[in-house]
C-alpha cells in the first residue's frame, strides 16, 4: 500500500507529503501547552495575586492558539495537496494500463471502473489520513499522556491503569465487530440484489405472476439484514458508554487522589486541573484513533484492489518494426493456434488465404472462436503460434499503429461514446467531410434517422449512446466504421440487432462500396456472408469447411442445415 | 421493449426541496407509533445521562473549591465515590438508550423497506417503463439508509443536545453568567464560521463534483470502449484529454478541499481562544477580588466548554440533516404511494381457457401518443398467429395488452369471449405463457430458474421440461448440472442458451395460450436449430402468437398478421400474401430471397 502511494506521488507532492505530518505536530504541540499555561495561570498567578503573570500567559496561550491554526491550516492544506496529486497519477496510470493491455482474460470493465474511481479515492482519503489523521490524533494521545506525566507525575499511575485497559477492550470490541460488519455487508449486497433483479425482471415477474414467490424471498432476505445490521450495531455500541466511563472514573480517581494529595500539599490545584483536561484530551484522541483504524483497514482493501490493476502493466514493448510495407490488402493465416494456457486451444491450426481486394464470410456458433480470429488479425493478443500477414508481411513485424491504419472493424458491441453524432462517426478519420458522413450514413441506412434528428450531425449522444435505441446505434456503429475507408474491412456480427429488411439494404449498399477492396465479414446470418468470394464455416475453433456458397451447400453438413433453418425449405431450390 | 425507446426517461432529479414536511413526518411518526414505549424509555434515559454530566461536571468543581482547598478529606472520598456510582449508572443507562435506538432504528427501516418493496411489486408495468431504475434501486437503498440514520442519530442527539443545551445553560448562568457568555459566543462562533465556510466552498465543491462527473464518465467510457479506443488508435488522444481532465478535477478539488480543511483547525482554535478567555477572566476576576468565581468553577467551565461545544453544534446542524432526512423519507413515500395495478371491480376467477382469443378494435395510446390504432384480430384454440413487421410497428405492444400489462384506450380483447379485464390478473397471466427475447433469469439454480414457470412443479417436471426445450444437454455439460447458479442474468451463458432455459420456463407453466417473441438474430448458429426445434414443440397444441423473424416459423403459420405504424395491414397465410404482391411479398422478398 505504501509503495503505490510512493510509485505516485512526487516532486512537490512528495515533499508535502513529509512536511505535512511534522506541521501537524507542531499543532499539536501547540495544543498540548493550553492545558499546563492555564495550570500556571491558577498555581502561580493567582496564588502570588500577580495580574501580568496571569495576562503573559494569556497572551502565550493565545499565540498558540494562532499557531495551532496556521500549523493545523497548513499542515491539512499541503495534506489535500499531497493526496489529490497521489489520486490524480494513480488514477492516469491505471487508466493507461487499463487502455493499453492487450492480455486476454483481464479484469471485466465494470470493476476495472470501480476500482479507477472509487478505490482511487479510497486511496486519496487514505493519502490525507496519514498526513492528518494518523499523526494528530497519535500524537495529540501520546503528547497528552507524557504532558501531563511531566505536569503532574503522582497522578500518572492513573493513566498507566486506564489506558491499557481501554486500549485492550477497544481492540476486542472491534475486531469481534469486524465479521459481524461483514455477514452484515453480505446482506446489504442480496437485499440490493434482490431489488435490482426485480427492477430488470419486472415484465418476467409479470407475467409469470412471481410477485408473491418475489415477497417470499424478500422478506427472509430483509429480516436477515434486519438481524445482521442489529447484530453489528451492538457489537460496538458498547464502547462509546465504556469510554466514557473509563474516562469519567479516571476524572473521579484524580480529584479523589489528587485532592488527597493537594491536602497534604505535595501537589497543587492547578496541577490537579490541568491533568483532567489533558486525560480529557486523551480520550477524545483514543476515540478519533479508533475510527482512523477503522477506516484504514477500509482502504487497505481498496489498495489491493488497485494493485491487482497495476500488476497487470504491460512489459516494455519491443518493437520489431521492420520497413517492410504491406504491398497490398491480401491476408493470410499460417497454421495459426491460439488460446489461454489450460484451457483447449479457441483457434486450432487456421490456415485461410484471402487475395486481395476479395470478400471473406465467415459464419460458426457463439464460441467457435470467430471473434478470437480477429483480435489476433488487429494485435489485440500477441500470443499465438502461426504466422498472420497483411500484404505479405507478417503483422508481428508491423507497427502497431500501421496495422490499425490498414484497417477498421466493426464490432457487435456497438458502443458510442459521449459527444456528439460527428464527434463518433470521425473517430476513426477526424479530417471527414460531411459528404464523407453522408456516403457512409447512406451506406449503414442510418441516414433516415439522422436526417431526423433537429441537429443531424451535431445531436447530442449520451454516454455509450443511450438515447439511441440499439438498431440506431449498431448503424451509427457501422457507419463509423466506414468512414476512415480502410484497406481493410472487418464486420464483426454487426448487424446483429437490425432487422432483417435494413439488413439487407446495408449489405448490398456496402457490397457496391467495397467493391474489390478487402472485406470480410462475420456473421450468424447465412444472407450476409454467401455472396462472398470465400466463406469459412468456423467449428469449436477449427475451420471444417472453406469454399463458395454453392460449394458449401454441396459439402457442410452444417452449412446446409444452417440455410435450411435460417432461410426455410422453399429457398433451397433456388440455389 | 418497444416501448423503451419511444417515451421520455421520467427522471426524477435529486430533491432536497420539502413539499409536505408535516405529511411526512406525521408517517414516519406513524411508523414509530409501535415502539413509542421505547422511545420514550429512550427519552426518559436521556434526562437521566444528561442530567448526570451537568452535574458531575458541576461537582468537578465544587471539589476543588469545597473539599481540596478547604482540607475535608473525609468528604472529598465521600463525594467521589458518589460520583463514581453516578457515573457507573449513567454508563449503563447510555448502553441501553443507545441499544434500544438501534433496535428501533433497524426495524422501522426493514419496514419501509418491506413496505416499499410490496408496493414495488404491485406496480403497473408502466411505472418500469418510465421510471430509471438507477433511480428507485437509490430510492430504495440510499434514501432507506438516511431514514435509519437520522432515526439512529437525530433522535438521540435531539434529546441529548436540548436537554444539554437547556440544563448545561441554566447550570452556567446560574454559575457565572460572564464565563456562560464566553463559552457560548465560542460555539455560535465556531457555527457560523463553519457556516460562512461552507458557503464559499460550496461554489468550489459543486465545481469539483462536476469535474469528478466528468472525469467519471471518461473513465467508464475509455475502459468500456478499450477495444475501439486500441482499434481507432485512440489511446494515446484518449490520456490525453483524460489528463487535461484529471488535471481540472485536482485543480477544483484542492480548491475546495484547502478552504474546506481550515475548518478544523479553525475550530480548534475557537476553542483554545474560548478556553483560555474562561481562564483568564476567571483568574482577572478572582484577582480583583469578587468572590462571583472561583478556580473551582474555572475548572467546571473548561469542563463544560468541552460538552457544550459539540450538542450545541449538533441541535444547530440537525436542522439541515433533518431536512434531508425528510427529503429521502418523501422520495421513499413516493413510492409506497405509486397507484398499484389493480383488478376490475367485476374481475372473476378464471382458472381455465380454451385458448380462443380476440381483439375487438382495440386501439392503445401510450401517454399521448397512439400505438396502436383499431386492431382486429381472431385466433381459434390452437392456432398458431406470426405477427410480422418491421421494428417498431407495434407487435410486442399487441402482445402486451394480451395479459393485460397496459390499459385500453378503447376496445376490447377477448380471451373465449371474455373481457381479459374481466379476469384476475394473475389467473388470465397464468393461462398466457410469454416467453420474452430477454426473459429474465434469476440469481438462484437453473433448476429453480425453470420451476419459477409453476412452483409447484416437481424435480422430474422440471427436467422434464428441460428436455423438451433441447436445453437438457447444455444444463448436464455444465460443472453443477442443473444446481448450476446463475448470476446476474446469466451473463455466462450464451443467448441462445438463455433463450433455451425460458423456454423450459414455459414448458413448465403448461398453459394454452403462447405469446413467443422471436429473438431477432444472432442466436448462435449451434443453438439456432435446437432453439427453433423447442419453439415449435412449445407452441403444439396451444394458441400460440409470435412475433416472428425466422421464415420458417412463418411459413408454418396458420395466419400471418402484417403490421406497420400500428395498424394490421395485410392479413393471410404465406401463400396468398405472396399472391397479393403487396407489404408482405416485398417484405419477403428483401429479406430471404437470394437469388436477386
Amino acid at each position: 500500500m505504501f509503495k503505490i502511494i510512493m510509485q505516485h506521488i512526487h516532486g512537490r507532492a512528495k515533499l508535502f507529503f513529509f512536511m505535512s505530518p511534522l506541521i501537524m505536530m507542531g499543532e499539536v504541540f501547540c495544543d498540548l501547552q493550553q492545558p499546563t499555561l492555564m495550570s500556571q495561570i491558577i498555581d502561580n498567578g493567582l496564588a502570588k495575586n500577580d495580574l501580568h503573570y496571569v495576562i503573559n500567559h494569556a497572551l502565550l496561550m493565545l499565540m498558540f492558539a494562532m499557531l495551532g491554526l496556521i500549523f493545523g491550516a497548513t499542515g491539512g492544506t499541503l495534506g489535500s495537496y499531497a493526496s489529490l496529486k497521489m489520486g490524480q497519477q494513480l488514477r492516469s496510470h491505471m487508466l493507461e494500463i487499463s487502455l493499453i493491455d492487450r492480455n486476454p482474460g483481464g479484469l471485466e470493465p465494470a470493476t476495472l471502473i470501480t476500482r479507477i474511481t472509487n478505490d482511487v479515492t479510497q486511496m486519496q482519503t487514505l493519502v490525507m489520513m496519514m498526513t492528518r489523521g494518523m499523526v494528530r490524533s497519535p500524537m495529540l494521545l501520546f503528547g497528552g499522556i507524557v504532558m501531563s506525566i511531566i505536569i503532574c507525575p503522582d497522578l500518572a499511575p492513573i493513566l498507566f491503569v486506564i489506558m491499557p485497559i481501554l486500549v485492550i477492550f477497544l481492540l476486542i470490541v472491534v475486531l469481534k465487530s469486524i465479521p459481524k460488519y461483514t455477514k452484515m455487508q453480505q446482506a446489504i449486497d442480496t437485499v440490493n440484489r434482490i431489488m435490482r433483479e426485480n427492477l430488470q425482471g419486472a415484465k418476467t415477474i409479470k407475467s409469470y405472476v412471481l410477485e408473491n414467490h418475489q415477497m417470499n424471498q424478500f422478506k427472509d432476505e430483509n429480516n436477515h439484514l434486519r438481524q445482521t445490521s442489529q447484530n453489528a450495531a451492538m457489537a460496538t455500541v458498547i464502547l462509546s458508554p465504556i469510554i466514557q466511563l473509563m474516562l469519567n472514573l479516571g476524572v473521579v480517581v484524580a480529584l479523589g487522589y489528587g485532592g488527597s494529595l493537594a491536602i497534604s500539599k505535595t501537589i497543587s490545584n492547578g496541577q490537579i486541573i490541568a491533568f483532567v483536561n489533558y486525560m480529557i484530551q486523551i480520550t477524545s484522541a483514543m476515540i478519533q484513533t479508533v475510527n482512523i483504524i477503522t477506516s484504514f483497514s477500509r482502504a487497505i482493501t481498496s489498495s489491493a484492489r488497485v494493485q491487482a490493476v497495476l500488476d497487470e502493466e504491460p512489459k516494455k514493448q519491443v518493437t520489431t518494426s521492420s520497413n517492410d510495407k504491406p504491398v497490398d490488402d491480401s491476408i493470410s493465416f499460417d497454421d495459426v493456434t491460439f488460446g489461454y494456457q489450460t484451457s483447449e486451444p479457441i483457434l486450432d491450426k487456421v490456415t485461410f488465404n484471402v487475395p486481395d481486394g476479395d470478400w471473406l464470410g465467415i459464419i460458426g456458433a457463439t464460441g467457435s472462436g470467430k471473434s478470437s480470429l480477429i483480435k489476433l488479425l488487429t494485435r489485440s493478443f500477441d500470443e499465438y503460434d502461426g504466422i498472420i500477414k497483411i500484404g505479405g508481411v507478417d503483422i508481428q513485424k508491423m507497427n502497431l499503429q500501421d496495422v490499425h491504419q490498414k484497417m477498421t472493424v466493426a464490432l457487435q458491441d456497438s458502443l458510442l461514446f459521449s459527444g456528439t453524432v460527428r464527434s463518433n462517426l470521425t473517430y476513426g478519420n477526424e479530417s471527414a467531410t460531411d459528404e464523407d458522413l453522408d456516403v457512409s450514413s447512406d451506406i449503414a441506412d442510418a441516414s433516415e434517422f439522422i436526417d431526423k434528428l433537429p441537429k443531424r450531425y451535431d445531436s447530442v449522444v449520451e454516454q455509450t449512446g443511450k438515447n439511441f435505441s440499439g438498431g440506431q446505434r449498431q448503424r451509427l456503429n457501422i457507419a463509423r466504421s466506414i468512414v476512415p475507408n480502410s484497406d481493410i474491412l472487418v464486420m464483426d456480427d454487426a448487424t446483429s440487432a437490425v432487422d432483417q429488411e435494413t439488413n439487407a439494404r446495408i449489405k448490398n449498399r456496402l457490397e457496391k462500396y467495397r467493391k474489390n477492396k478487402t472485406t470480410i465479414i462475420i456473421s450468424q446470418r447465412v444472407t450476409n456472408v454467401m455472396d462472398c468470394n470465400q466463406i469459412i464455416v468456423l467449428i469449436n475453433g477449427r475451420i471444417s469447411a472453406s469454399g463458395t456458397h454453392k460449394e458449401l451447400l454441396k459439402e457442410s453438413t452444417f452449412y446446409r442445415q444452417l440455410v435450411q433453418t435460417q432461410l426455410g425449405g422453399g429457398i433451397n431450390g433456388h440455389a | 421493449m418497444d416501448m423503451h425507446r419511444r417515451v421520455p426517461r421520467n427522471i426524477h432529479p435529486e430533491k432536497v426541496q420539502l413539499n409536505n414536511w408535516k405529511d411526512t413526518v406525521k408517517r414516519v411518526w406513524n411508523y414509530l407509533d409501535a415502539r413509542k414505549i421505547k422511545l420514550f424509555i429512550v427519552f426518559l434515559l436521556t434526562i437521566v445521562t444528561t442530567a448526570v454530566t451537568i452535574v458531575g461536571n458541576r461537582i468537578n468543581g465544587l471539589v476543588i473549591d469545597d473539599y481540596i482547598s478547604k482540607n475535608q478529606l473525609h468528604a472529598l472520598l465521600v463525594i467521589c465515590s458518589i460520583m463514581a456510582v453516578m457515573y457507573v449508572v449513567s454508563s449503563f443507562f447510555t448502553y441501553f438508550q443507545n441499544s434500544i435506538i438501534i433496535k428501533v432504528a433497524q426495524d422501522t427501516s426493514a419496514r419501509i423497506r418491506h413496505d416499499v418493496f410490496t408496493n414495488l411489486q404491485r406496480l403497473p408495468m408502466k411505472y418500469f417503463d418510465t421510471h430509471d431504475n438507477g433511480d428507485v434501486m437509490s430510492r430504495l437503498t440510499n434514501d432507506v439508509d438516511n431514514i435509519n440514520t437520522a432515526l439512529m442519530q437525530t433522535f438521540v442527539q435531539l434529546f441529548t443536545g436540548i436537554i444539554s443545551v437547556i440544563g448545561m445553560g441554566m447550570a452556567m448562568l446560574i454559575l457565572s453568567p460572564l464565563l456562560t457568555g464566553i463559552t457560548l459566543l465560542s460555539s455560535v462562533a465556531t457555527y457560523f464560521f463553519s457556516k460562512a465556510i461552507s458557503k464559499i466552498t460550496q461554489k468550489a465543491f459543486m465545481t469539483q463534483q462536476r469535474d469528478l462527473g466528468s472525469l467519471n464518465t471518461q473513465i467508464e467510457e475509455s475502459v468500456s470502449g478499450k477495444q475501439l479506443v486500441q482499434l481507432f488508435d485512440h489511446t494515446e488522444s484518449t490520456m490525453s484529454e483524460f489528463d487535461r481532465t484529471n488535471g481540472e478535477y485536482t485543480k477544483a478539488a484542492f480548491k475546495a478541499q484547502s478552504l474546506s480543511s481550515i475548518i478544523g483547525p479553525f475550530n480548534n482554535m475557537t476553542n483554545n481562544v474560548a478556553y483560555l478567555l474562561i481562564t483568564m477572566a476567571g483568574a482577572i476576576s478572582i484577582l480583583s477580588g469578587s468572590k462571583a468565581i472561583t478556580v473551582g468553577t474555572i475548572f467546571t467551565f473548561l469542563i463544560y466548554l468541552r460538552n457544550f461545544t459539540g450538542p450545541i453544534n449538533n441541535v444547530l446542524n440537525l436542522i439541515n440533516t433533518l431536512q434531508l432526512s425528510l427529503a429521502s423519507a418523501e422520495r421513499v413515500f413516493e413510492l409506497i404511494d405509486e397507484e398499484p395495478e389493480q383488478d376490475n371491480s367485476d374481475a372473476v376467477a378464471v382458472k381455465q381457457t380454451a385458448g380462443n382469443v380476440q381483439f375487438d378494435h382495440v386501439t392503445f395510446a401510450y401517454d399521448k401518443k397512439t400505438i396502436l390504432k383499431d386492431i382486429n384480430l381472431t385466433a381459434k384454440q390452437g392456432e398458431v398467429v406470426a405477427l410480422v413487421g418491421p421494428t417498431g410497428a407495434g407487435k410486442t405492444t399487441i402482445m402486451n395488452l394480451l395479459t393485460n400489462l397496459y390499459p385500453l384506450k378503447k376496445g376490447r380483447v377477448l380471451l373465449d369471449g371474455r373481457d381479459v379485464t374481466a379476469i384476475h390478473m394473475y389467473d388470465l397471466r397464468r393461462l398466457v405463457t410469454v416467453v420474452q427475447q430477454e426473459s429474465f433469469l434469476f440469481t438462484m439454480s437453473i433448476r429453480e430458474n425453470i420451476r419459477l414457470g409453476r412452483p409447484s412443479a416437481t424435480d422430474n417436471e422440471v427436467e422434464e421440461a428441460a428436455k423438451q426445450a433441447n436445453a437438457d444437454t447444455f444444463i448436464n455439460q455444465l460443472p453443477d448440472g442443473y444446481d448450476t447458479i446463475l448470476t446476474e442474468n446469466a451473463r455466462s451463458l450464451s443467448q441462445g442458451q438463455r433463450q433455451l432455459l425460458s423456454i423450459a420456463r414455459a414448458f413448465v407453466t403448461g398453459a394454452p395460450v403462447l405469446v413467443l417473441d422471436e429473438a431477432t438474430a444472432s442466436i448462435d448458429s449451434n443453438t439456432e436449430a435446437d432453439v427453433q426445434l423447442a419453439m415449435t414443440a412449445l407452441m403444439r397444441n396451444k394458441t400460440s402468437f409470435v412475433i416472428a423473424h425466422r421464415l420458417s416459423t412463418i411459413q408454418r403459420a396458420d395466419q400471418i398478421l402484417v403490421i406497420n405504424d400500428g395498424k394490421i395491414i395485410e392479413q393471410g397465410t404465406h401463400q396468398s400474401l405472396l399472391a397479393k404482391h403487396g407489404f408482405y411479398s416485398e417484405l419477403y422478398n428483401s429479406q430471404f430471397d437470394i437469388t436477386n
